[in-house]
């Protein structure tokens, strides 16, 4: 067989693994990521193990950035974006690359550049050590910082030019691992998570964690005593017109409340939900011991007013008892769903392939959760709709195995 | 890096290329389909005669659309006309010995005591359907049904008649007897969706947490409700009185204060979907892992969702979860891409050095046998390690009463000197911490708190190993004499751990040291086992940062 080469778009968990199950299969890959890290989001997810592993899955995020930044047939274009692509049986598409990002050849990692500018935000850090470069420029904050930038870096590693680079890549197939947008919260308004300050979302809750190795409230940097987790927030929500499950968030939520539980016995946790979804097979075990651990309560909250300290008062309606009720607590959790990337649509009119009626890209066949319309393009991950982190490195398996099979010799 | 990298001696051996797959169902078919179309040669072993799927339920291809279904029957007949494929019917799995790339498995087929050498096994058992009517102290009879029976009444035109002339109101009893999961929900939805889609009939859901998170189940959620099933979101079962064909059922509405009485002319009962009980003896057979479900695998985050804890055995589809059948497909086409990677064409070389037996030493106590997870240690007058199975784990190792094991580059005399060069090291008048840590996680939370400049103790040093079953009660013992003023032995999350049980000896083995430090008088507070995920950096830098200020002062 020829050698091949294949463009894997984003680099999230399935975009990574997708990479690295070519590049074992030793074919090449050309990996583009619109953001300055590999990792997506799952890279910023903490640990949940109690005093036992509870199979989250964030580790394996870890060791899969790891795998594939130590990995040679691997080409890693960060901040870098799809432009254009034209078939002609093969697929050659235009990168445009940031005019402004972080030379990894010459960045060494010293941070400098992140220290000084700690108070500007215009540099960030990647979540995890395995990103290089570890740091990447944030655009936004360019207007306002931009001219801070110049001189920082004593190995002048920080490009910062007027006009974006563009290369064009060949490639015999393509996997679109473009990965999901998370729910906007404020879309909810009644939940003031803009406003009120200890109304977090579950990915601010990860980073919190990350930042300070346990859980602070934003307010005041004290310990919170009292948790809600809201569920479905963006997710099963016929008004929104959101028909689905996100499946991660019962799970994210039950193991998130458990872990940080089993570190705080004293903490007082409620969930309040519609329906729990499950976790795998053992489950119902692991249910009952979080029934032991939290208290849950099956009613969506309707709205959350300010309270004293920056607490927050919860309004619900009862459905046990089918009584209207308020409750009070330091700190909301709000468990946002999974939704399409909104970059899909450009994305599947570029490559000639069609999304659903969600907006996730859609199967061609129902027994090949990977295939599209287009022969040699192949989804894995989220951007095919929602998925925990074992689904997508499965998923993004089975597009390899798909591209395997497309570029002839069976797998 | 003191220790000398030698260049590792590579060996060439060769593997066969027969695949076992074990099961009889759609899964079992496109396994056994995919792995011959990678040229290697399938022995599909089945229960039960014939070629086609053995699952006769109807549910096995629920929401698959028309044009699929060809795709499975074109699957049968591939499997039942091609050459690659030898199927042995009426056959249960009886031993298995070996190694990946030689395997030797024996099944007992129409009677008769059959030998196969194979280089890999799969294992697609289905899951099974049990009944649950009487959890809900319902009797079987003519009006209540099984989910599977009401299923296939529904296949056949005149029962659908039946039901739609009398304009029957046909009642549903879903999550209470068990928790359930999505693959039933979507049963029940998609019969509640064809009830309520008849004129004149209606459909009532009595039913606990509805299990949607699988892709399409909230859309045929609404889809029923739009077309007029109701349904009764309760925590505990409502009150259900059988009289004869009489059927009620009645549940107290919190919201509107008052009983609520329905009279059925069908109430459909779930059913629960179990583990194929064959399952306990594959994993017996077969040495791998089974959970308190009675799947085969446990979930271990540092695996692919079908490797087991043996290499070159692999278990796919309904064998490790309930799982639909597009998600079956996805494991076994992440199967093949495992086996192609593992037997190639049949020719491998591996490292020489992943785990070595002195035969000298050896007196075959076949302690490294019982301790290795990954069934990869055999013998002849010696202990043999296969380096295709072997994880370099280094348990066995460490286990040994003889010291006859040494891992790659990991050996006791590589791991003694980075004791001695770690306990050398000048540490400025600050306590000298030595931490052993797995690769797999507290080596890599380390690096991260270095490089997100933790303000980590001056005096500490870190060990790399292997898994933290490698740690050797002699190291820990080894750094304390060598002049360490604190050990660490830092391992993964029980249950987390790559090579199973790695963490459970390291920790094993602190226990005994305390007991020994303890008898010679030395302060417990200077070990510590600990238990750390990768990306746990800030917590590597609490467990350091708190072991040296308690050293710090006992000191001061």
């Amino acid at each position: 067989m020829e050698p091949k080469n294949v463009m894997v778009i984003g680099g999230g968990i399935a975009g990574m693994t997708a990479a690295w199950e070519l590049a074992e299969s030793n074919i090449s890959v050309q990996l583009i990521e619109k953001s300055g890290f590999l990792g997506g989001h799952a890279i910023q997810y903490t640990c949940k193990a109690t005093s036992e592993c509870l199979n989250c899955g964030a580790c394996a995020v870890e060791k899969m950035l790891k795998n594939v930044m130590g990995k040679d047939n691997i080409g890693i274009h960060l901040s870098s974006q799809i432009e254009k692509i034209t078939q002609n049986g093969s697929y050659t598409a235009t990168i445009k690359k940031s005019p402004v990002f972080i030379d990894d050849k010459k960045c060494t990692n010293c941070g400098i550049c992140y220290e000084k500018l700690k108070d500007t935000g215009v540099i960030v850090r990647g979540h995890s050590k395995n990103n290089v470069p570890l740091y990447a420029i944030c655009e936004e904050k360019l207007a306002d910082h931009g001219d801070a930038l110049k001189d920082v870096c004593p190995e002048g590693a920080i490009s910062v030019s007027e006009t974006a680079s563009h290369t064009d890549l060949t490639a015999d197939a393509v996997i679109v691992a473009t990965g999901f947008e998370p729910f906007d919260p404020d879309i909810k308004a009644t939940y003031g998570y803009s406003i009120h300050p200890n109304v977090i979302s579950g990915l601010d809750l990860e980073r919190i964690k990350r930042q300070n190795g346990s859980l602070i409230r934003p307010s005041d940097g004290k310990a919170p005593k009292k948790i809600a987790f809201i569920q479905c927030v963006g997710s099963r929500d016929e008004r929104l017109g959101n028909l689905w499950c996100s499946q991660v968030c019962c799970p994210y939520a039950l193991r998130t409340a458990e872990s940080i539980k089993y570190k705080d016995p004293d903490l007082d946790i409620t969930i309040f939900y519609m329906d729990i979804q499950n976790t795998g097979n053992t489950f119902p075990a692991f249910y009952e011991s979080c029934k032991n651990n939290l208290r849950f309560i099956r009613s969506i909250p309707v709205d959350i007013f300010p309270a004293e300290n920056g607490n927050l008062l919860l309004r619900l309606f009862d459905e046990t008892d089918g009584t209207p009720k308020k409750e009070s607590f330091d700190m909301v959790v709000l468990s946002i769903g999974i939704m399409p990337n909104p970059e899909n649509r450009n994305l599947s009119t570029l490559l000639e392939i069609s999304l659903d009626e969600d907006g996730f890209f859609k199967n061609l066949h129902e027994l090949n959760q990977t295939s599209t319309l287009n022969n040699g393009v192949f989804i894995a991950g989220t951007a095919h709709g929602p998925k925990s982190i074992s689904a997508s490195i499965a998923h993004a398996g089975q597009a390899v195995s798909g591209v395997r099979k497309y570029l002839g010799g069976a797998i | 890096m003191t220790t000398e990298q030698q260049a590792i001696e590579m060996e060439a051996i060769t593997m066969a290329t027969d695949i076992i797959v074990i099961g009889g169902g759609y899964s079992a078919l496109y396994a056994a389909s995919q792995i011959s179309k990678n040229g290697y040669n399938v022995i599909l072993a089945r229960q039960a005669d014939g070629q086609g799927n053995d699952q006769n339920d109807h549910f096995a291809t629920l929401g698959i659309p028309t044009s699929e279904l060809d795709k499975l029957t074109a699957l049968e007949n591939d499997v039942a006309d091609n050459d690659k494929i030898e199927i042995l019917p009426q056959s249960t799995l009886v031993d298995a010995a070996g190694i990946p790339g030689d395997f030797t498995v024996k099944f007992s087929s129409k009677g008769q005591l059959i030998e196969k050498k194979a280089g890999a096994i799969v294992a697609a058992t289905d899951f099974t359907t049990t009944r649950l009517n009487q959890i809900y102290g319902l009797k079987r009879c003519s009006n209540v049904l099984s989910l599977s029976e009401f299923e296939n009444l529904l296949t056949s035109d005149d029962q659908r008649k039946e039901i739609q002339n009398k304009n029957t109101t046909i009642a549903f009893l879903v999550g209470f007897a068990h928790e359930g999961n999505p693959l039933l929900m979507k049963r029940v939805l998609t019969s509640v969706s064809d009830i309520a889609e008849m004129d004149g009939c209606t459909a009532y859901v009595y039913v606990n947490d509805i299990k949607v998170a699988d892709d399409g189940l909230e859309r045929l959620y609404k889809q029923g409700r739009d077309k007029g099933a109701i349904y009764f979101k309760l925590s505990n079962s409502p009150i259900i009185n059988q009289n004869n064909d009489d059927l009620t059922i009645t549940y107290y509405d919190p919201v509107i204060r008052k009983d609520i009485e329905l009279s059925p002319d069908i109430v459909v009962v779930e059913e629960s979907l179990m583990a194929n009980p064959d399952n306990f003896s594959l994993a017996e057979i077969l040495k791998i892992d089974m959970d308190t479900a009675g799947f085969l695998q446990m979930e271990n985050i540092h695996r692919l969702p079908v490797d087991t804890n043996r290499e070159g055995i692999f278990v796919v589809g309904p064998s490790r979860e309930i799982l639909n059948l597009s998600r079956a497909w996805t494991d076994i086409d992440n199967m093949t891409l495992r086996v192609k990677q593992l037997i190639g064409d049949g020719n491998k070389t591996v490292a020489k050095n992943k785990a070595v037996v002195d035969r000298e030493k050896c007196t075959i106590c076949l302690t490294c046998y019982r301790c290795c997870p990954h069934g990869a240690i055999y013998w002849d007058d010696k202990a043999i390690i296969s380096p295709v199975a072997c994880q370099g784990c280094g348990i066995c190792a460490s286990e040994c009463p003889m010291d006859a094991i040494q891992i790659g580059d990991f050996t006791d005399t590589q791991i003694g000197a980075r004791i001695k060069e770690t306990a050398d090291a000048k540490t400025e008048d600050r306590p000298k911490i030595i931490a052993f840590c797995c690769q797999n996680s507290a080596f890599e939370a380390g690096q991260m708190a270095e490089a997100f400049n933790y303000d980590l103790p001056k005096g500490l040093q870190m060990i790399k190993v292997p898994c933290a079953g490698k740690v050797d009660i002699n190291y820990v013992l080894n750094a304390l004499v060598e002049g360490a003023d604190g050990v660490l032995v830092m391992a993964c999350h029980h249950g987390n751990c790559k090579s199973e049980s790695g963490n459970t000896y390291a920790k094993w083995r602190v226990n005994d040291a305390y007991r020994m430090l303890e008898e010679v008088g030395i302060d417990k507070n200077r070990l510590e086992f600990a238990t750390l995920a990768s990306n746990m950096a800030s917590d590597f830098a609490r467990i350091v940062i708190d072991m040296e200020k308690r050293i710090s002062q006992k000191e001061s």
